[in-house]
């Protein structure tokens, strides 16, 4: 088994994760705000009490937005092989997933309005017992790849 | 549909009976409560009970006639090489199954079912799992159904060459009376029992008077301590009784008889349940020993079967209750594929105290909880027996340890864990789907990781794991376990994968 997978995800896949970080930080903002408001407001809690609900939202935030995207595109690797996928993701469990081509039933790739902009893709490939995925790949390289995993899985099949 | 000669065939009359049941139960579940509410609101007068007469009466009337008419539109048959299921009568549709895609044909009868000696097939398909809805035919004679499974099963039917006697299932299992008894005593569902109670006496509470409930306590009882511990062993006690029930009435005469490539399984007191596994789609088998079984060895089979309906938790038992001696016995002659029970590699040491420090960190937290709260509430220590608690998790933790482990037998991977009952789980390498290596920071740092696999099972994956094996069998697991390497040298790696680790 080699150490790592060989390719490494599209580098606008840092943006990507960042803007979707910060759109998912904000309802739970929204809500810490609330819970400040409250505890300020109506409880009348000391100021260092009521804004802890804001602050910890806001180092999560921090952390999402600014740590997180930068580690986990540095971890996520992927290499598809004649005979398997290889796949490594995970910021602090770092796993590591070997899909057999022989058993992918389909592959397709996907692709949401966020990353349409920044003209990245998903490759969706599913087994007998539910989908994997590799995120982010610039849009060329995702349907190559989706093409390269059906070509392979008939080959497969052939065998 | 009478102008040419139709092959399709009509159900046994008792469908229309069970149709028009089931659209009466229908309508009384939608109009049950608020029907009550309005009666016992407006009071018993007699024109609400009339009123309420003729409606149940109109309601019989339309719903005998809905049975006719659906009995009437619905026809089914084996036609050209696929299960064809006509139905509806307004809207109609036509189902086409195409028999290679027919994963078995299970049966079931409820109680209205026996009273008129007729079965509900149910033709279960595989593959697809969502897109393709099963067909559900409510009453069928007994020769309709099995003229039925002849034409469906009898087409896929290899013909095996040691297969002489093909006269029919061969039984090879029966579930005693005793053994269903015990099953149901050891079953340690108490707590879904102790869950349904609590829903019940919600219920009970909307019926009964607080008032009453006060007197009752009142008058039984002064003293809320001796209260408590007249009832809390009562409640369980119910609860346990209750999950005996439960499994009486669902494993009642648990029949597991194989013919060829298929496992038919017939269980159920009220309602009997018949289901067929083809022995092609099984991809692991667990053995199950729960806490409260472990001690007497007995053990439960279940299967993981690819594509499987409805109700996969309940139709995947295989066997519900035996000697975990004789696991392997009935292994070999239902699923002789599975039959595999190696010593295991046991983890490495080093596993050990993540595994107690994992089930003792919640036991600190709760002994904590229920140490402080009432020192600190009551200003009492009557808390401290939580403190138990810990020993008792950290004992878990290294039962959990010790339980652990995996084994490569040929090309079948084991892996056992324990969590609460000990499991071990078998599975062919060409059943997984993928191979996972988990690696927190922790594990990283004492060279450890966890080793995942998954294998199809209903419409999803059911996964095998282990905790904390050496970061290097892990490795070497998944490369033995790989498509590339053919199953022979399997059977070297596994040769060499033996010395502990």
């Amino acid at each position: 088994m080699k150490d790592e997978p060989s390719e490494r995800l599209d580098p606008r896949a840092k943006v990507v994760w960042r803007i979707s970080g910060a759109l998912n930080m904000l309802p739970l903002l929204a809500g810490a705000g609330f819970a400040s408001f409250v505890l300020l407001r109506w409880v009348e809690a000391s100021v260092f009490i009521g804004i802890l609900p804001v602050l910890g939202v806001l180092v999560l935030a921090v952390f999402s937005v600014v740590v997180a995207p930068g580690l986990r595109w540095r971890r996520w690797r992927y290499e598809i092989r004649p005979d398997e996928v290889d796949l490594q993701r995970g910021v602090w469990w770092v796993s590591r997933t070997l899909v057999p081509l022989a058993r992918i039933q389909h592959v397709d790739t996907r692709q949401g309005p966020l990353q349409r902009r920044y003209g990245l893709s998903t490759v969706v490939f599913h087994t007998a017992a539910g989908p994997n995925q590799i995120p982010e790949l610039s849009a060329p390289i995702a349907a190559e790849a989706r093409d390269r995993i059906a070509d392979l899985t008939r080959e497969q099949d052939e065998l | 549909m009478n102008s040419e000669v139709d092959p399709l065939l009509r159900l046994h009359p008792a469908a229309m009976v069970i149709n028009a049941l089931k659209s009466i139960r229908r309508l009384i579940s939608a109009s049950a409560l608020p029907g009550i509410f309005v009666l016992f609101s407006q009071g018993l007068s007699p024109l609400t009970i009339a009123l309420v007469l003729l409606g149940a009466g109109v309601l019989v009337v339309l719903a005998a006639l809905w049975g006719f008419l659906s009995w009437r539109a619905t026809t089914y048959g084996v036609v050209g090489g696929s299960f064809r299921l006509r139905q509806g009568v307004f809207q109609k549709s036509e189902r086409t199954i195409p028999l290679e895609h027919v994963q078995s044909v299970d049966t079931v009868q409820g109680i209205v079912q026996r009273a008129f000696g007729v079965y509900e097939v149910r033709v279960e398909t595989a593959g697809g799992g969502t897109s393709e809805p099963d067909a559900s035919l409510p009453a069928l004679g007994r020769g309709a159904t099995e003229a039925l499974r002849r034409g469906i099963e009898g087409s896929r039917r290899v013909p095996v060459g040691a297969e002489e006697e093909a006269s029919g299932p061969e039984i090879l299992r029966r579930l005693s009376t005793r053994d269903l008894l015990v099953a149901g005593a050891t079953s340690g569902q108490i707590g879904i029992a102790l869950s349904l109670l609590a829903v019940g006496s919600q219920v009970f509470d909307e019926f009964f008077s607080e008032a009453f409930f006060r007197n009752l306590v009142e008058s039984l009882a002064p003293n809320a301590l001796i209260l408590a511990l007249i009832l809390t062993p009562a409640v369980a006690l119910f609860a346990w009784l209750l999950a005996i029930a439960g499994t009486v009435l669902a494993h009642f005469g648990f029949t597991l008889s194989r013919d060829g490539e298929f496992l038919y399984i017939k269980r159920g007191l009220l309602e009997r349940r018949e289901a067929t596994i083809p022995l092609g789609r099984i991809q692991a088998v667990r053995v199950s020993e729960g806490l409260l079984r472990q001690p007497f060895g007995l053990a439960s089979l279940r299967v993981e079967s690819a594509g499987y309906g409805e109700d996969a938790g309940v139709s995947a038992v295989m066997f519900p209750l035996l000697p975990r001696g004789e696991v392997q016995a009935l292994l070999r002659r239902a699923a002789p594929e599975f039959a595999v029970a190696p010593p295991l590699n046991p983890l490495p040491r080093r596993a050990l105290r993540r595994y107690v420090f994992r089930s003792t960190v919640p036991a600190l937290f709760l002994a904590a909880a229920g140490t402080l709260i009432p020192l600190l509430v009551f200003d009492v220590a009557f808390g401290l027996p939580a403190l138990l608690l810990v020993p008792l998790f950290a004992l878990y933790g290294w039962l959990r340890f010790r339980d652990a482990g995996w084994a490569l037998e040929g090309d079948r991977l084991v892996v056992r864990s324990r969590s609460l009952a000990r499991v071990t789980a078998v599975a062919p390498r060409r059943r997984l789907q993928s191979r996972s290596i988990f690696q927190s920071p922790f594990q990283r740092r004492l060279r450890l990781a966890s080793f995942g696999t998954e294998v199809a099972s209903g419409v999803g994956g059911s996964a095998l794991e282990v905790e904390d094996i050496g970061f290097d069998d892990a490795r070497r697991l998944v490369e033995a376990l790989s498509a590339r390497v053919p199953f022979r040298a399997g059977r070297e790696d596994a040769g060499g994968e033996k010395r502990p680790a």
